[in-house]
């Protein structure tokens, strides 16, 4: 025994008892998990197949002779196919961008107003807002259609863009405002005091502390509008006008199903997804008002 | 640097007056302290000052200029927040800047002037850090280098130090005066702390209930404050306030408690005592003005000990004395026990005597 050892210390943590629920969270992850890979798995799988090692049975887990040619066709211009994956693809990108960048523009200010402003009908208004959303989606069907109609926008993107803001707008607002919330009111006053007016104060100091949210409101948006199907599929009925999920419906015909051409197609209509969340996912983590204030 | 002044300050939240009618001028160069309870409208009133909140009434002047309808931009003037409000994505530097490139001035000069004032305030190796990045002290600090880099016309600091630990307090407490006193400074200074606004201000102004209640140097808001409510908020421990009724017997007036002991009056108090509006007079005592006697001397009334909290040097004791408690200072060498019967004797001279209906300072007419 040395005397440079601290008796006092204990040489080892003692080892906790066994959790019961920390070893159930655990068994849940796991099943949560291998019931959210396995689809997508078998999709990938299947995207990789000939059209009838798709159909063998029992399934090949892994393909044994895996080909691309699902891919290939898909974003062949020349190919009818790819033809129309393309142009579902473009349309589903211009609705769901310009959905997207619609809703940021009218969502920001909105939400800043909520968080900052005390007007007369204020909570009414938020309430309204968020009522929008209470009820599910097939209720506004007909008479969205019916509006639509009226306007003159059916089978036009424009429907579908006024439709989805009328979704995405309300949950922006109020993802945002709960962003705007969070930045302290000081920091616009010692911009203002600083020689700021209000509009540049909300602009140099606001905005850019409230950036996570507004990409974070962004994705939402964009997905929400990239994945929907029932509106593409009521006011449009034009093919070269169709968006991915309505259009992926036309790989089912009456007597087969091009199963490996559809996966191929849904997985690649998941990428752009996918993409954005991972180069986007620091944003959703980084506490950027950290050190801001002392709370 | 300029004079402050405030015209019939009102504000109001729908039927609540935040402030109410306060009027004060802080002179050229003075280290004026709004100081009162939470919710006293101090905050307000300052806000006021600044322009972040429009006001219900009254005028504010900065200088020779009306700035009532200013916007905060425009009044020339710099603030410290008490959470400090460092822009957290800049650094320490641009955030010394910020306010030089809002006004556009060349950068050479911004740079002279950031330097200069983190030369000030010992914050040079810290400029290229992020706020978050710095100890509670340090933001400070650069809260105080981004309100003094500009050359304001005033001050304005709202609880400064009210995130900073014990012993930083005091150690930034001196500093603010220190900077007060080179720069000749125009200083509001809003804070809940009255030892804070007894030991920086030249002159304070406390705050309850969205009303001015005195306005004076701190000395005289100590020795003659004007109402009940300011003599048990500033001084620590706080005044005491005995209940009491004021009865005239023959040539003299004394105060007699419910338990039935009598406290003759001086000639002087005694014609305070009278000009109350009734019978109910409140005698106030500050901890050191009263004698403690383990027997009964002439003018004593008798007490019971409640508490003895030795410090060290001076040993702080609260004496049940009729229906109040009364705190008391004693030497380190007194010795005393909890429920032990004892006599004080009070101060004619430094007493203190408020009407018991209106809570004013009785004055002898």
């Amino acid at each position: 025994m040395t005397t440079l050892t601290h008796s006092a210390r204990p040489s080892r943590p003692r080892r906790k008892p066994v959790d019961g629920w920390r070893w159930a969270g655990r068994i849940f992850l796991v099943l949560m998990l291998i019931y959210t890979v396995v689809p997508m798995a078998w999709m990938l799988i299947t995207s990789l197949k000939g059209g009838f090692a798709a159909m063998m049975y029992p399934p090949q887990w892994i393909p044994a002779e895996p080909t691309l040619e699902n891919y290939i066709r898909l974003l062949d211009p020349k190919d009818t196919i790819g033809q129309d994956f393309l142009r579902y693809f473009w349309n589903s990108l211009w609705v769901s961008t310009t959905t997207t960048i619609l809703a940021v523009i009218v969502a920001v200010p909105a939400a800043y107003a909520f968080s900052r402003f005390r007007f007369p009908g204020r909570n009414f208004l938020f309430f309204a807002v968020l009522l929008r959303n209470m009820f599910p989606a097939v209720i506004f069907l007909v008479p969205l259609f019916i509006l639509m109609r009226w306007l003159g926008l059916v089978n036009t993107h424009g429907s579908l863009i006024l439709t989805y803001l009328t979704f995405g707008l309300p949950l922006a607002i109020w993802l945002l405002k709960g962003f705007y919330d969070n930045i302290p009111i000081q920091l616009e006053q010692a911009a203002r005091i600083d020689g700021a007016t209000r509009f540049q104060a909300f602009l140099l100091i606001v905005m850019p502390l409230s950036t996570p949210g507004i990409i974070a409101t962004a994705i939402y948006s964009f997905i929400g509008a990239w994945n929907e199907f029932i509106y593409a599929a009521t006011f449009l009925n034009k093919n070269e006008q169709m968006t991915l999920p309505v259009g992926i419906q036309r790989f089912f015909s009456e007597n087969t199903t091009d199963w490996p051409g559809l996966m191929a197609a849904s997985f690649m209509m998941s990428v752009p997804v996918v993409v954005l969340f991972l180069i986007l996912q620091k944003y959703f983590v980084r506490a950027l008002t950290e050190g801001a204030v002392k709370h | 640097m300029a004079e402050v002044v405030l015209k019939d300050v009102v504000k109001t939240y729908g039927s609540v007056y935040a402030v109410n009618n306060v009027s004060l001028t802080v002179a050229d160069g003075e280290f004026v302290a709004l100081v009162g309870p939470s919710g006293c409208g101090k905050t307000t009133t300052l806000n006021l000052v600044a322009g972040l909140i429009p006001m219900s009434g009254g005028d504010v002047m900065i200088g020779d200029r009306v700035v009532t309808d200013l916007d905060p931009k425009d009044r020339d003037i710099a603030m410290v927040f008490q959470n400090y409000a460092l822009y957290p994505n800049k650094t320490v530097y641009k955030n010394l800047a910020f306010p030089l490139q809002m006004r556009k001035l060349p950068k050479d000069e911004i740079d002279r002037k950031v330097q200069a004032a983190a030369k000030v305030l010992d914050i040079t190796h810290l400029l290229e850090r992020k706020p978050r990045e710095l100890s509670g002290g340090q933001q400070q600090r650069v809260a105080l280098g981004r309100a003094l880099v500009r050359d304001p016309k005033v001050f304005l600091m709202d609880e400064p130090l009210s995130n900073l630990d014990a012993k930083l307090r005091v150690q930034m407490r001196s500093e603010i005066k220190r900077f007060h006193q080179d720069l000749k400074a125009t200083i509001i200074y809003v804070t809940h702390d009255q030892l804070e606004a007894v030991t920086m201000a030249d002159k304070m102004a406390v705050m309850n209930g969205g009303f001015l209640q005195q306005y004076d140097t701190p000395a005289n808001v100590f020795a003659n404050p004007v109402n009940m409510f300011v003599a048990g908020f500033i001084g620590s421990p706080a005044m005491s306030l005995i209940p009491l009724t004021a009865v005239t017997r023959g040539t003299e007036v004394v105060l007699t408690s419910a338990e039935g002991w009598e406290l003759p009056l001086s000639p002087a108090n005694a014609k305070k005592a009278l000009s109350a509006k009734s019978d109910k007079v409140v005698l106030g005592a500050r901890h050191s003005t009263v004698r403690l006697h383990k027997t009964q001397v002439p003018g004593s009334v008798p007490g019971k000990v409640y508490t003895v909290e030795p410090t060290g040097d001076v040993t702080f004791a609260q004496i049940f004395v009729s229906s109040a408690i009364l705190n008391i200072s004693l030497g380190p060498t007194v010795q005393i026990s909890p429920d032990e019967s004892v006599f004080i004797e009070f101060d004619q001279e430094r007493m203190h005597l408020f009407d018991g209906v209106t809570e004013m300072a009785l004055k002898a007419v």
